[in-house]
């Protein structure tokens, strides 16, 4: 079967961007675009899949026949991904699995969000559309509120302490600080971060991610069509998908996500590998306890050994087991809900081929990681990346 | 029934007597009953039927005041003018009759309410009314089809496995309606959310009441839910906690309140 490699990646700076929907996607596809090697016209592009949550409401229906249309991909098959903040994980799936089929030779995949021209009082609105609404939403929660119940209960579970979160926040917020492309460049302190605003007990304000407008844009290539695009294709060596019930209430155990051991273990078989030969792993850290969390359920660390993983700083960037979130995740890189997914492979395709900054690079990097949930946990994509096919 | 047992009942007060009951607000104001922030006659009436209901069958009420007879449906109580039992409202002393024959009251010291607050609540409720969803919403007709497990945990069924809230299918199968949960759990997680943290639907309300707070329990008949916590729970909820619940109200958008089962710590 076709083997699949990246062969252009690019972003625009997550944050508050001052350009609409078209602005902010034609930016990231130029960025994409400049990153292929070969001879490239976005005319050759098959077929594009863009996720997106249309946050706010703005152009919810067609929104990818909009958007291509301004980036010279005209008259191709597109569509708007819809699966939460994993939106653009599934989009680059989708992407994937087109190619995989024989369907396409040439696919974009890539992800969308404005979130901060909305007025405070529609954004709130918006802010937890993904969740259970009739059953989440009329008990009080939104995703800080969800969180914090799985935080809670993992604390009381397995002895996990909220300084453990700390360590999470002050970790990720010093990776981001030299990323151009993120949304809060700073340096935080562990008294500061422990010291937060309280927004959902026990989660403060430094155990949020931000909003973020943003866009991502991802070129995918067969593999016989690749070298002729990229001289450093990167290599889609596994592709996973799960999906748990909606509501937390229904699920057996609220200190896991079960979509995301199941998407982990699809992309670990199908590249042959397991979580000791990651090198870095873009995970989706929501909130400081979602990065916890995933360290267990990608096998990073043992089941309930979250906490420790994080006090051990074994994520730190070339310090620890594996590097988590070297971009500064969506904790300090930003969070543009659609766009998350694919901003992570842009990151991961930059770290494989030693092009992000020359002190943010992760040494040695040959296979990485992205992992992308949607909402608190009903949908999940894991990637794992390879510069050579295994 | 003997006669004349007053008693704290989920979060008011009630006296039972021969002929039925009166239930008041806990909340007074000057001497005076108030509502509490997240109470009316439709809860007030509820709490009151749900006490009554244990001594005596009733199965319609006659209606005379301002009560929501879909939230009353949704309890399991049907609507006759004809009805043995009659709810009366005492508007302006935050009081509800409930009796066979004669209304009748009952003197009770109850706890003095920050009148400044109580205008905020009463305020915020009024605006909450004419609010508009700008976004995630649940609609009338959802609300109406879920009434009956919100407010009076009506289940599901399938071997043994109780279900709430309803499921359309488990695997191949529909599940059957069972009897209602009894209303008795015990936390497993919950949070505070600041005025910021929690849903537009609440952001009126929310930094009046500094917060709101949501549990995660486990019923005793086995499912989980979500709850919010009674805005006048003057305890701090804990891991282990045993709580029970009450109908209040939960929001109100598009001119309809909505109600909702709430935790209290037991």
């Amino acid at each position: 079967m076709v083997d699949v490699a990246v062969v252009g990646a690019g972003q625009t700076k997550f944050g508050n961007h001052p350009l609409g929907l078209k602005g902010m996607w034609a930016e990231s596809a130029e960025n994409a675009f400049a990153t292929i090697d070969g001879d490239f016209d976005p005319s050759m592009v098959d077929e594009a899949f863009i996720g997106s949550i249309a946050f706010g409401g703005g152009q919810i229906g067609n929104t990818a026949a909009l958007l291509t249309e301004h980036t010279g991909m005209d008259n191709i098959p597109v569509r708007r991904v819809e699966n939460a903040c994993a939106s653009s994980g599934f989009a680059f799936r989708d992407a994937w699995m087109a190619i995989k089929s024989g369907q396409a030779d040439i696919v974009v995949a890539g992800g969308i969000e404005k979130m901060n021209d909305l007025s405070p009082e529609r954004k709130r609105f918006w802010l937890g559309v993904s969740g259970d609404t009739e059953w989440e939403r009329l008990a009080g929660l939104t995703f800080p509120g969800t969180y914090a119940l799985m935080a809670r209960r993992h604390f009381h579970e397995f002895g996990s302490e909220h300084d453990d979160l700390v360590n999470i926040s002050v970790k990720n917020h010093m990776h981001g600080l030299e990323n151009e492309y993120a949304h809060l460049r700073k340096d935080v302190s562990f008294e500061k971060a422990q010291n937060g605003f309280m927004v959902a007990d026990p989660l403060t304000l430094y155990d949020c991610c931000p909003t973020s407008d943003g866009a991502s844009t991802v070129i995918l290539a067969a593999d016989h069509i690749a070298k002729s695009l990229s001289e450093d294709p990167i290599w889609v060596l596994g592709s996973g998908a799960g999906s748990d019930n909606l509501a937390l209430h229904d699920r057996p155990s609220i200190t896991q996500l079960v979509a995301t051991q199941r998407a982990a273990a699809s992309a670990y078989n199908q590249a042959g590998i397991s979580a000791k030969d990651i090198d870095l792993a873009e995970v989706h850290d929501c909130f400081t306890i979602a990065e916890l969390m995933a360290t267990e359920d990608l096998g990073f660390a043992s089941r309930g050994e979250g906490g420790k993983f994080a006090r051990e700083g074994r994520g730190l960037r070339n310090q620890g087991d594996v590097t988590i979130n070297a971009s500064g995740g969506l904790k300090s890189k930003g969070h543009p809900l659609g766009a998350t997914g694919t901003g992570q492979v842009v990151e991961v395709f930059k770290q494989l081929r030693g092009e992000v900054e020359s002190n943010r690079q992760v040494n040695d990097a040959s296979i990485g990681l992205t992992h992308n949930v949607g909402g608190s946990g009903a949908t999940c994509a894991v990637h794992i990346f390879g510069r050579d096919l295994i | 029934m003997s006669s004349n047992q007053c008693i704290e009942w989920q979060g008011n007060l009630a006296c039972l007597n021969p002929n039925g009951l009166v239930i008041k607000s806990r909340h007074t104001i000057a001497g005076k009953h108030v509502f509490g922030p997240d109470s009316d006659n439709t809860t007030l009436a509820i709490s009151g039927l749900n006490l009554l209901v244990e001594e005596s069958e009733i199965g319609s009420v006659k209606i005379e005041g301002d009560i929501d007879s879909l939230a009353l449906q949704a309890c399991g109580y049907s609507i006759d003018e004809e009805a043995e039992w009659t709810i009366s409202c005492d508007d302006n002393n935050a009081s509800i009759s409930i009796s066979k024959n004669d209304v009748f009251d009952w003197d009770v010291e109850g706890v003095e309410l920050d009148s400044q607050f109580y205008d905020d609540i009463c305020e915020a409720w009024s605006k909450e009314m004419n609010a508009v969803s700008q976004g995630a919403f649940v609609s009338e007709q959802s609300y109406r089809s879920g009434a009956a497990s919100r407010m009076n945990f009506s289940s599901q069924q399938l071997g043994e496995i109780r279900i709430w809230p309803p499921r359309e299918m488990v695997g191949d199968q529909r599940p059957q309606q069972a009897p209602p949960l009894s209303q008795n759990g015990v936390i497993e997680s919950w949070t505070k959310l600041s005025a910021g943290g929690a849903p537009s639907e609440f952001s009126l309300r929310a930094p009046l009441l500094d917060g709101i707070a949501t549990v995660f329990v486990r019923m005793d008949d086995g499912p989980c839910g979500v709850f919010l916590i009674a805005d006048d729970e003057m305890k701090l909820p804990e891991i282990g906690n045993r709580v029970t619940f009450a109908v209040r109200r939960l929001y109100a958008q598009d001119g309809l309140i909505r109600y909702g089962l709430k935790a209290l710590i037991c």
